[in-house]
C-alpha cells in the first residue's frame, strides 16, 4: 500500500466569472522512500497539490490519505497536530521566524511534540548536522546567506522525523551554485535518511535528482517514462 | 505553553520601541487609575471603620465649616447625662483652609487626658507628659509631620498659631495621621476672647450596648432648647457630609479612573492588532509547521497580557511608592482623606491590568487564529 494515496482529487478557484480548475480528478500513489519531482508551467496547480497533501488547503472533491490517515477529512486543529508529527514543509522563501535563532527555528516544530528537552536538543543538533549548519546555531536569519537560510528551513522540515516532506520550489529563489548545493542536500536526505520527498520545481535540471518525475498539465498528472527522462536530461545538459 | 515563551518575549523585544511606548502608556494610565482607587479607599476607610460608626459628632445645626460652628463647651455635661453616653470630648477645630486642598493643616484642640482615652494614638517620638503639662504644646500626626518636615522639639507656626511639638504620633486610622492635636484652652485662647467656653464640636463616645442613632436623636432633642441647636451624626456620616463637595469630585474622578482603564484597553489592543497584522504570514507559517489555531490565539493573548501587565505593574508600583512617601492628603473643612499604599491597591492594579491585557488581546487573537494559511502564505 502506498504511503500517500491521492484519489479523485479536484480543486477549483473562481476569479470573478472565470473558473480555474488546476486539479481535475487527480489520482496518484507515492511510496515510502520515493523522491518525486513535480514539474509544470507556472500557474498549473503544483502548489495547490502540495497544499492539499499538507492539509493547509481543502479540496472540492476527492481524498488524500497519508499512512492510512485520511488527511482531507481532518479538522483544522487535527490537521495542525497531524502536520506537527507527520509532515515537513519546505517553502520557496525559507520563511524562518526572524526573531528566533537558527537553533530555535529548527526546534520550533518539535516543541509541539511530547519530547523532553534533552531529546529535542539531540534532534535539533542532528538536523543541523545533516544540513551542515551546526556552527550557525546561534545566528539569526538576517545573519545568514540565502542558501544557509534555506538549509535551516530544510532542517526545520526534517527535525520531527516526518513521514513526508514537501518542498515548493525550494531552489526557486537561489542562485545556480547554492541551488545545486540544496539539490544535493535534498537528494542525500532522501537516500541516506530515506525521507519521502515531494518537490515542486519548474527547473528540469533540478527535477533530475528525483527518482520519479511527474508533470502537471491541464489539471492532470502524468509520470515521465525513463525514455522521456533521458531526453529531458540530454536537453538540459 | 511556556515552551513558546522565548518566541513571545523575543517578538516584544524585536519591536522594543513599540513595546516601550505601549508599556509606558499603560503605566501612566494605570498609575492614575490606582490614584483614583486610592482616594476611594481613603474615603471608604473614613466612613466605615469602627470609630466612624460608633462615635457621634455634635455640630451646630446647619453649619459646615468648623469656624462657623460654635457650641457651648458645657454642653458636654448635658450630653454626658444621656443614657448610652460613656464620655464626651469637646473639640475645637482650626484649619488653615476651609476649602478643598491637598495640603490642609487641621488642629484639633481637646483636653489631653480625654484625647488619650478616646483615640488609639501611639507616639513615635516625644512623650505624653510634656504634651499634657505644656499649654502650647502639640502632638503631630505622622503624615503631616512628613509632609511639612516637622519633628519633635521644634516649634511649628501656621497663620497666627505657634505650637511646640511635643511628639509625633501614628494611628491605625490613616486620616488621624493628618491631624495636629493640641490643648483645647490654647486653641480657644488663640481664637480670641469670645472663644472662651466655646467649642466647634463635641465628640461623643458610646457604651458598648448603645444604639448610635437613638443617642444622636436624644442629644439633639435635649439641646434643642439650649442657646444653640445641634445636629448629631455618626462620625462617618459627619465626615462624609462635610466632604460632600469633594464627593462629587471623587465621583467624577471615578469616571477618570474608568477612562484610564479604557485607554489602556484601546492602546494595548491597537498595538497587538498592529503586531498581528505585521505577522499574518508568520502565523500562517506557524500553522503550517503544526501550531494549532488555538495556540496562536493564546500566543497573541499572552503578548497583549504581558504588555499590559508590565505597564500595569510599573504604574501600580509608582503609585504605591508615591502614596507611601508622598504623605498626600486631600481634605476640606477640617476633614481629611488619607492616601495610603495598600495590598488591596496593589492587587487591584495588577488584576485590572492583567484582565485588561487579556481583553485587549481578544480581537487580534481571534484574527490571528482565523488566518487562512494558503492566502497568508502567498503574501509577499
Ligand atoms: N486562492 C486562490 N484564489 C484564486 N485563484 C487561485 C488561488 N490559488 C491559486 N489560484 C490559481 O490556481 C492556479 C494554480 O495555482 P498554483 O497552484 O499556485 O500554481 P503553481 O504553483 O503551479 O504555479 C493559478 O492559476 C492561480 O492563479
Ligand atoms: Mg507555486
Amino acid at each position: 500500500m502506498a504511503l500517500v494515496e491521492i484519489r479523485n482529487l479536484s480543486k477549483q478557484f473562481s476569479k470573478g466569472d472565470e473558473v480555474i480548475r488546476p486539479l481535475r480528478e487527480v489520482d496518484l500513489d507515492i511510496h515510502e522512500g520515493d523522491f518525486v519531482s513535480l514539474m509544470g508551467p507556472s500557474g498549473t496547480g503544483k502548489s495547490t497539490l502540495l497544499n492539499l497533501i499538507s492539509g493547509i488547503d481543502k479540496p472540492d472533491q476527492g481524498t488524500v490519505t497519508v499512512d492510512d490517515v485520511e488527511v482531507t477529512s481532518l479538522s483544522r486543529s487535527q490537521l495542525a497536530d497531524w502536520r506537527a508529527a507527520n509532515l515537513g514543509y519546505i517553502f520557496q522563501t525559507h520563511n524562518l521566524i526572524p526573531v528566533l535563532t537558527t537553533y530555535e527555528n529548527v526546534e520550533l516544530p518539535i516543541l509541539l511534540l511530547p519530547l523532553a528537552k534533552r531529546e529535542r536538543q539531540q534532534r535539533v543538533e542532528l538536523a543541523l548536522e545533516a544540513v551542515g549548519l551546526s556552527d550557525r546555531a546561534d545566528h539569526y536569519p538576517r545573519q545568514l546567506s540565502g542558501g544557509q537560510e534555506q538549509r535551516v528551513g530544510i532542517a526545520r522540515a526534517i527535525v520531527a522525523h516526518p513521514k513526508v516532506v514537501v518542498a515548493d520550489e525550494p531552489t526557486g529563489s537561489l542562485d545556480n551554485k547554492t541551488s545545486e548545493q540544496v539539490q544535493v542536500l535534498l537528494q542525500r536526505l532522501n537516500q541516506e535518511l530515506n525521507i519521502t520527498m515531494i518537490m515542486v520545481t519548474h527547473d528540469s535540471e533540478a527535477a533530475q535528482i528525483a527518482t520519479r518525475q511527474l508533470q502537471l498539465d491541464e489539471g492532470k498528472i502524468r509520470e515521465l517514462s525513463s525514455d522521456e527522462r533521458a531526453t529531458a536530461q540530454q536537453v538540459s545538459t | 505553553m511556556f515552551r513558546f515563551a522565548p518566541y513571545v518575549f523575543k517578538g516584544l523585544w524585536r519591536h522594543r520601541a513599540r513595546t516601550m511606548l505601549t508599556v509606558s502608556g499603560a503605566a501612566v494610565a494605570i498609575f492614575v487609575f490606582c490614584f483614583v482607587v486610592s482616594i476611594q479607599e481613603g474615603l471608604d476607610r473614613l466612613t466605615s471603620n469602627e470609630d466612624a460608626q460608633r462615635t457621634l459628632i455634635v455640630f451646630q445645626e446647619n453649619r459646615f465649616c468648623p469656624t462657623s460652628s460654635r457650641l457651648p463647651e458645657d454642653y458636654a455635661r448635658q450630653i454626658e447625662d444621656i443614657p448610652g453616653v460613656k464620655d464626651v470630648m469637646p473639640v475645637q477645630v482650626w484649619t488653615n483652609n476651609c476649602r478643598a486642598s491637598l495640603d490642609i493643616i487641621v488642629f484639633n484642640g481637646s483636653p489631653p487626658e480625654k484625647l488619650r482615652n478616646a483615640r488609639d494614638l501611639t507616639l513615635v517620638s516625644g512623650d505624653w507628659g510634656e504634651f499634657e503639662s505644656q499649654r502650647d504644646s502639640a502632638i503631630v500626626g505622622r503624615k503631616v509631620a512628613a509632609r511639612r518636615g516637622i519633628s519633635q522639639g521644634e516649634s511649628f507656626s501656621i497663620g497666627d498659631i505657634t505650637v511646640q511639638v511635643a511628639g509625633v504620633f501614628s494611628s491605625p486610622i490613616p486620616s488621624e495621621e493628618n491631624l495636629i492635636h493640641t490643648n483645647l484652652e490654647f486653641l480657644q485662647y488663640r481664637r480670641g476672647a469670645d472663644a472662651a467656653g466655646v467649642v466647634t464640636q463635641h465628640e461623643v463616645h458610646l457604651t458598648a450596648d448603645a444604639d448610635p442613632d437613638v443617642v444622636a436623636t436624644a442629644i439633639d432633642e435635649k439641646l434643642k432648647s439650649g442657646p444653640v441647636a445641634t445636629t448629631t451624626r455618626r462620625k462617618g456620616a459627619f465626615q462624609a457630609s462635610t466632604l460632600s463637595d469633594l464627593l462629587d469630585l471623587i465621583e467624577f474622578a471615578h469616571w477618570l479612573g474608568y477612562a484610564c482603564v479604557g485607554l489602556v484597553l484601546s492602546l494595548v489592543a491597537t498595538t497587538t492588532l498592529m503586531s498581528v497584522q505585521d505577522r499574518i504570514k508568520e502565523h500562517a507559517v506557524l500553522q503550517t509547521l503544526g501550531v494549532r489555531p488555538a495556540r496562536i490565539f493564546r500566543l497573541v493573548i499572552a503578548e497583549s497580557g504581558l504588555l499590559c501587565l508590565f505597564g500595569g505593574l510599573m504604574g501600580t508600583s509608582l503609585a504605591l511608592a508615591i502614596l507611601g512617601w508622598g504623605s498626600l492628603a486631600v481634605g476640606a473643612e477640617g476633614v481629611t482623606i488619607a492616601f495610603r499604599p495598600s495590598l488591596q491597591l496593589a492587587l487591584m492594579g495588577t488584576i485590572v491590568s492583567a484582565s485588561v491585557g487579556l481583553l485587549a488581546g481578544l480581537v487580534p487573537a481571534t484574527q490571528a487564529a482565523r488566518t487562512q494559511i494558503v492566502n497568508a502564505l502567498s503574501q509577499p
